[in-house]
């Protein structure tokens, strides 16, 4: 029964605000006032926002000593959770039957249990600093919390639900799935969508001045 | 009308123009940044200082209070359940170290940060708040007031340049050319050249005499530095910039340069067109840039190079902000062909802690001095003997900071070291 | 054969084995001489009784004492290949059950709630020990970031594996009642998967202990005398010591140890698939049960003294510093140290400005022994 709602009508509410709210979003960015910049440009600023929007993946030349925690952690937990999301035989499935209409080959056991022990590790580190760290201590807001938080117990539960053999551990995992939807939007967790654009701004007007930045 | 600078405390007008700052970029930024501090490990006051609130993205936490309570879903309901605090004549108050004291919008962070923000970008656009709501630095209200009331942020008169040129023409015994309508260069100072380091003149006059290259001055416009820029005041830096455009056009030159002075190139170079809502009719060209091209059309010739041990300081908004990266380089290896890279060089290079109008406020001299132990690691590391930049704050702060620490390194401007190995002009070698 | 150049042609021992022949009798000879103890003496009177009535030779007695292996492992051969598909009885599975069921369990049991009872008592008697002399206000830099955040790290694992751990172990007496089958089901059902799957991270979260905490907990004369003192603990004025305490110190090493029993034996029990056999498994059992038990009990002592139980001991690992007061009363040796450094009194964060500018051998900061800090 409450399999049936969450994998029902709460699915289809937490799909349709997670679409249109993240849309909404990018929308809005859009809307705010710019202006084209009148100075005589150096270089272009088009292949300057394709380079930053690549080269931002790693630290700048001579920067890795002060960056080596975010980077590994940071690649545990974003490459951890990729492999889950996407390559995870459930949502495979999941995704095939549900979504796409088509799947493909769904990870085997050990590289889910490599990723899954790389996520877990790698959102625990980062939290724990974002606990520690006098920096982050004091940047972090609320929301900062609540989607590390969110979003580990969503890999928790999933992690927990593996052995597909009871509904209810199957319905805890997509009614915390179905919460991450809707707060989405609303959050943090918007930079997942939103990275690309901010690394193409800067790298188009710093591409502009000749620098790669 | 000429705009003035805002000293009293104007809260509500702060916040108006903080919205108004929001744009695009300024909302991509916010919506992407994940907290993740990076950005403290590439600025120096945090890392000289170890304090927290020198994290850059914190800077910006006025900016990012209005932003999230009046642009995001959260923030509207929480300010609307009056859950979420507002933005307060207090947070202004705190903030004011952080916006000025403590970032001299070198851009070092922008050049770190994962998701792309260019920090530097925000804090000056929270600049513009602050200065309209009277929350800037004395010390940079007065350079500013003096810019536009008597044309210099030092409060040099035209009266003080041509003395100098007295001298300058005296002891090169060339002719400095004045108002030449036509020429295709017109050369722009700054006040710091001019009072303290006049060998920059003199070195221009002597260089540019040698290459044959059509230059002036403009009595109406020889201020380069733009420190409505620095406070964070559009209509004062547009003034400032629409000064230079209007004597530049008048004598109908084709270029402008820009001098040793890492802001004045921003303000002219980047920031002029947009403040003055128009393209220019004439190029702007850094004098490294047009001394690499002297260089290499052959104009420029050297002789001898330097026994000393040398490093290059890159001037942030000269390099890292202002592209001009290669020219310094080609220059230094002229006189100097090994002279040593600082750890972090050229576009990630470490600023002085001085830019950005730090230099002018007083309040932030502690800092700022504390924020140089980063320089003087580097040049440590180095053991060097003397040190060559091309910005004249730059310069002034380094040598300040050099002296409170008892380092004896001198240092010196690039123009001035090249005119210095100037080799004589081959006609006139030839004949005399 | 290509396989096993060293082998004889023809195996004299049919069984194949992932484990070598040597070490798998060793190891069975270590079990069957762990076990004897436990296990035979209580037997031996009704052995006596048996051997007393008369013995009446049984025609298939030949043949059932090859299958229960009485006499030495079986002659038994198969065409199937597989880990111990020639045993037809294993005669460790019983003892393993006996001593799951009639050992791990009712010992560990009294362990853990002996441990309980244990702190109960303390803290009605000695009660939250407190700052004798208050708070001064002047911090002391004790842990570094990467230090706390290790610790929290392989803490959160910890109650992660201990918890889903102790639920598989108890599970059936203590939440069957309360969760009833189908939900007990569930959420062994889960708690096995979560054991299992993150279970392989601790290791390399004892590992992280190890590099971050190793220096400065050599045990010294102090910490004889200050086991001789019971730590202090007691009643009067604690005793002297340095970085670490005696009980730190025993704490450290009882998490190396235990820390390494518990992942090797548990690398074993997850990853099945390397040819182990049911007596390796089944000793690899005993093992990390035992150690997992002892380990809790000993770690509910450390949470303990690390929060309610001592005021301003919790502050070292959740901000990094503590009030130089709480130095002097538990670690007068290194607040002098500390002193000497000018490290008392600093600003928060000081200890990782110091590691990032000055050079000084971070790890061992303040610890005995530490010359860069003193000089």
């Amino acid at each position: 029964m409450f399999l049936e709602f969450v994998e029902g009508p709460l699915w289809y509410f937490s799909a349709v605000v997670f679409v249109v709210g993240v849309l909404w979003r990018l929308v809005d960015i859009w809307r705010q006032p710019s202006r084209t910049d009148l100075a005589v440009p150096r270089g272009s600023g088009v292949p300057g926002a394709l380079r930053t929007i690549v080269t931002r993946s790693w630290t700048a030349k001579g920067f890795s000593r002060g960056a080596t925690f975010h980077l590994v952690a940071g690649y545990m937990f974003h490459i951890g959770l990729f492999v889950l999301l996407i390559f995870a035989a459930p949502h495979v499935k999941f995704i095939e039957e549900r979504i796409l209409g088509f799947g493909w080959t769904p990870a085997p056991h050990w590289l889910f249990m490599v990723a899954s022990d790389l996520a877990f590790a790698g959102i625990l580190l980062l939290w724990l600093r974002r606990l520690m760290h006098p920096v982050m201590r004091k940047i972090s807001t609320f929301d900062d919390h609540a989607a590390a938080i969110l979003t580990f117990v969503v890999m928790l539960t999933g992690c927990l639900a593996l052995l597909k053999s009871h509904d209810s551990l199957r319905a805890i995992h997509m009614l915390t799935v179905c919460l991450l939807m809707v707060y989405f939007p609303f959050s943090r967790l918007m930079h997942a969508f939103t990275f690309p654009v901010s690394r193409a701004y800067t790298g188009a007007a710093m591409g502009r001045k000749g620098v790669s930045a | 009308m000429i705009p003035t600078v805002q000293t009293e405390h104007d809260f509500e007008r702060g916040v108006e123009v903080l919205r108004a700052q929001i744009d695009k970029k300024i909302a991509s930024y916010f919506s992407s940044c994940v907290h993740c501090g990076l950005c403290a490990e590439a600025c120096l006051f945090y890392t000289e200082t170890g304090d927290a609130r020198f994290t850059p993205i914190y800077k910006v936490e006025p900016m990012r209070r209005l932003w999230q309570r009046e642009k995001t879903f959260w923030g509207k309901l929480g300010a609307g359940l009056g859950m979420l605090p507002e933005v307060t004549e207090d947070d202004f108050a705190e903030w004011q170290e952080m916006t000025y004291d403590s970032c001299t919008l070198c851009g070092r962070c922008s050049m770190v940060c994962p998701v792309g923000n260019d920090i530097a970008y925000m804090i000056r656009k929270q600049r513009e708040a602050f200065a309209a709501a009277g929350y800037s630095p004395e010390g940079l209200q007065g350079a500013t007031r003096r810019a536009l009331e008597i044309g210099s942020p030092m409060g040099l008169t035209l009266k003080a340049l041509e003395a100098q040129i007295g001298h300058v023409e005296e002891e090169t015994g060339l002719e400095v050319p004045m108002d030449k309508q036509g020429a295709d260069y017109m050369a722009l100072l700054s006040s710091m050249e001019v009072i303290n380091f006049p060998e920059y003149i003199e070195s221009l006059v002597r260089i540019f005499d040698a290459a044959g290259v059509s230059w002036t001055f403009s009595r109406k416009a020889f201020e380069a530095t733009n420190s409505g820029i620095q406070i964070g005041d559009s209509k004062i830096a547009a003034e400032l910039v629409s000064r230079v455009v209007n004597a530049a056009e008048e004598l109908g030159v084709k270029y402008v340069i820009s001098p040793e002075c890492g802001h004045a190139y921003t303000a002219i170079r980047w920031d002029g067109p947009n403040l003055i809502k128009r393209p220019y009719k004439f190029e702007v060209v850094h004098i490294l840039e047009l001394l690499d091209q002297l260089r290499a059309e052959g104009r420029l010739r050297t002789e001898g190079i330097e026994t000393e041990r040398l490093t290059f300081h890159d001037p942030c908004q000269i390099v890292r902000r202002g592209g001009v990266l290669e020219p310094p380089r080609n220059l230094m290896r002229m006189v100097a062909p090994d002279y040593a890279e600082m750890g972090d060089h050229g576009k990630m290079n470490w600023c002085c802690g001085g830019g950005g109008g730090v230099s002018a406020n007083e309040e932030a001299e502690e800092l700022r001095l504390k924020a140089f132990k980063r320089k003087k690691r580097q040049l440590e590391e180095l053991n060097v003997e003397g040190l060559v930049t091309a910005c004249a704050n730059c310069r002034i702060v380094i040598e300040e900071g050099l002296e409170h620490y008892g380092m004896d390194i001198h240092v010196t401007g690039l123009t001035e070291l090249l005119a210095k190995h100037l080799a004589p002009p081959k006609g006139k070698a030839e004949g005399g | 054969m290509t396989d096993h150049p060293s082998r004889p042609a023809i195996p004299s021992e049919p069984r194949q084995h992932g484990v070598p022949p040597r070490v798998r009798a060793r190891i069975t000879r270590y079990l069957l001489a762990l076990l004897a103890f436990v296990l035979i003496a209580p037997l031996v009177p009704y052995a006596a009784a048996y051997l007393g009535a008369g013995n009446v030779p049984n025609p298939g007695a030949g043949l059932w004492n090859e299958v229960r292996q009485r006499a030495g492992p079986a002659d038994a051969n198969t065409q199937a290949r597989g880990v111990e598909s020639a045993v037809l009885i294993n005669q460790v599975g019983e003892r393993w059950r006996q001593f799951r069921s009639e050992m791990l369990v009712p010992v560990g049991a009294w362990l853990l709630l002996g441990t309980l009872g244990f702190l109960a008592l303390f803290w009605i008697l000695r009660g939250r020990i407190p700052l004798e002399g208050g708070r001064s206000g002047q911090l002391v830099p004790r842990f570094s970031v990467n230090q706390r955040v290790v610790h929290w790290f392989a803490a959160i694992l910890f109650v992660f594996l201990a918890v889903t751990g102790l639920v598989l172990l108890y599970g059936r007496f203590v939440l069957i009642p309360i969760l009833g089958p189908e939900g007990f089901s569930a959420t062994a059902a889960a708690c096995k998967e979560g054991h299992n799957l993150f279970g392989p991270i601790f290791p390399f979260a004892v590992l992280a202990m190890i590099v971050l905490f190793l220096r400065g907990n050599g045990f010294n004369q102090i910490d004889l005398k200050w086991f001789f003192r019971a730590g202090g603990l007691l009643k009067g004025h604690p005793a002297s010591s340095g970085y670490y305490n005696g009980g730190q110190k025993s704490w450290f090493w009882m998490v190396v140890l235990f820390g390494i029993a518990i992942s090797i034996s548990g690398l074993i029990l997850d990853f099945g698939v390397f040819g182990q056999g049911r007596e390796v498994m089944a000793l690899a059992h005993v093992v990390h049960g035992g150690v997992a038990v002892v380990f809790i009990a000993a770690s509910l002592g450390h949470i303990y003294i690390g929060t309610v139980g001592m005021e301003g001991a919790f502050e070292s690992m959740s901000h990094g510093y503590v009030d130089a007061n709480w130095a002097r009363e538990h670690h007068d040796l290194w607040l002098a140290e500390m002193e000497a450094a000018g490290m008392v009194g600093v600003e928060p964060n000081a200890l990782e400005e110091v590691k990032r500018h000055d050079n000084i051998d971070f790890k061992g900061f303040g610890s005995p022994g530490t010359k860069a800090v003193q000089g």
